[in-house]
């Protein structure tokens, strides 16, 4: 089997900044997806549509969208549950419990409310570790010299997601945007075996998803996108394209998400 | 058949990975698709002069010429001239790349109207570098911006006879410059979103676009594959591919 027949995308945002909402536009999107050989997409939902900080309605509001993509195609989409952990315990341990009885959500998403190493963290680490689910933190680094717009405090680097996994290395995490932490990033996570990493965001720089290979090994990479943001040809193709082997790209492109997300 | 506009010889110093020679780059191109690249040398961005950089890429393209050579020009210094000339004495090239950002000086420069002329005497066409890379991945040692899209608008505005091939923009960038000049034409290599290309032909004819990967800083597939799997016309896919920049380049 060629690694690309069958591709899972962990990374997804379907609904972007209020686009793509109605259902001939998702029914689109879907038949868009499956001819670039995407045949389950996990969507983290529209996570910047209300800002940095969104209050509980919004967060609610935000993950019964990624419900609706579920009930319109539930062979297709699955989703995580994105939380403000800044809202305290109460409402993330609440809202974990409904997105896992509403939509079997998969894992739970977290932006850029706060940053990884902030306190309001433990709240995170208590709902993953009692509902047993994966976390995605959003990280991109913040070394770089024009590394972003979003404020130092809410912005977590490697270095702060790498604090979040040691102080809770019970609970699993997935560091998104790998073009986004780049090496130094791969190095803060390697003898953290409670993080994987996501080869979403920025441009398919050469030689990084094999640096990450050969640093993390193909079971601690998953395939994800960024799309609508980024495109399935270049993401999908920069893995393609790498100098690992095609047991590892299957490895990154289907099977560590098939584990992490369970058959249909 | 691929016609790559945007490539590097050379050893990127921000970057692990072992520089290519010639062949294995050729190789590593053919592999993708691309049966000939217009390529510069890495060597001209960061040293104080670039012509020994230029001799080193005459001399690994000589006997390649699926390899076309593209000098880089750095108009910062005063010997410009002789920097061209000693190109067009050691080999035919059909165009030559300027690096502003990199070189510390805008496209407003006193020597620009010389310089142009000097391009059009001796019939070479104009690559303007944007970027080279997204900025906001860039090693911390490394803190270089794109060229202003401004400065590109002034600069377009100004010699309205002029139409460079504009590599390393960004898509927001393209479509504002777009809607304010004509005369340029640009790569895809830091254009990227859902359905890029097809976005890009709303607001580009496809006569203006040419690949261009910026290998090997971004992965060959990865940008190939951008171009390759678009839902465009043959035609268009065609012009985008090769025909343009056959035709821009007189290859």
């Amino acid at each position: 089997m060629n690694p690309h027949d069958q591709i899972i995308d962990i990374h997804t945002h379907p609904i972007f900044m209020g686009d793509g909402k109605s259902k001939k536009e998702i029914n689109a999107f879907v038949t868009e997806c499956r001819s670039s050989g995407i045949v389950r997409m996990n969507s983290l939902g529209d996570v910047l549509l209300y800002g940095y900080n969104p209050d509980a309605d919004q967060i609610r509001s935000i993950n019964n969208q990624n419900g609706r993509l579920q009930r319109l195609h539930p062979d297709y989409f699955t989703s995580f549950c994105y939380l403000n952990p800044t809202l305290g315990e109460l409402e993330v341990m609440k809202e974990t419990e409904r997105c896992l009885a509403r939509f079997d959500s998969k894992g739970i998403k977290l932006e850029i409310a706060n940053n990884a190493s902030a306190a309001c963290m433990k709240h995170v680490a208590k709902a993953a570790s009692e509902f047993g689910l994966i976390v995605l933190q959003h990280t991109w680094s913040t070394q770089g010299s024009f590394s972003s717009q979003v404020p130092r405090k809410l912005q977590s680097d490697p270095v702060d997601t790498a604090l979040f996994a040691r102080r809770y290395p019970e609970v699993k995490i997935i560091m998104a945007h790998l073009s986004g932490f780049g090496h130094r990033g791969v190095a803060e996570v390697k003898d953290l075996p409670n993080v994987s990493i996501d080869t979403s965001g920025g441009y398919p720089e050469e030689g990084l998803v094999e640096y990450a290979v050969e640093q993390l090994g193909a079971d601690r990479v998953y395939y994800g996108s960024d799309f609508p943001i980024r495109e399935h040809s270049v993401t999908i193709g920069r893995i393609l394209g790498a100098r690992i082997s095609e047991a590892d790209k299957r490895k990154i492109l289907y099977e560590n998400a098939i584990r992490l997300l369970g058959h249909n | 058949m691929l016609i790559d506009t945007n490539t590097f010889l050379g050893a990127w110093p921000f970057s692990p990975d072992p520089e290519y020679t010639s062949g294995k780059f050729l190789d590593h191109l053919n592999e993708n698709g691309i049966e000939r690249a217009l390529v510069s040398h890495f060597g001209t961005v960061f040293a104080p002069d670039p012509i020994p950089a230029n001799k080193r890429l005459l001399r690994a393209t000589k006997s390649r010429p699926a390899l076309v050579p593209v000098p880089v020009i750095n108009l910062n210094l005063a010997t410009w001239r002789e920097q061209i000339e000693r190109c067009l004495q050691a080999a035919s090239v059909p165009a030559v790349k300027i690096l502003p950002n990199y070189h510390n000086y805008k496209l407003s420069s006193s020597r620009m109207e010389a310089f142009l002329e000097v391009l059009h005497s001796r019939g070479l066409k104009l690559i303007l570098n944007v970027r080279l890379n997204d900025e906001r991945g860039q090693y911390f040692a490394l803190k270089v911006k794109g060229v202003p899209i401004t400065g590109i608008v002034s600069f377009l505005n100004r010699f309205p006879e002029t139409h460079p091939l504009l590599t390393g923009l960004y898509r927001p960038e393209l479509k504002e410059l777009a809607g304010e000049c004509g005369n340029f034409s640009t790569d895809i290599a830091f254009c990227e979103w859902r359905k890029t290309v097809e976005d890009l032909l709303t607001v580009m004819p496809s006569e203006r676009l040419v690949l261009g990967t910026c290998s090997p800083l971004l992965s060959t597939r990865a940008q190939v594959d951008k171009l390759r799997l678009a839902d465009i016309s043959t035609k268009s896919k065609k012009q985008i591919s090769y025909l343009n920049a056959k035709r821009f380049f007189k290859l």
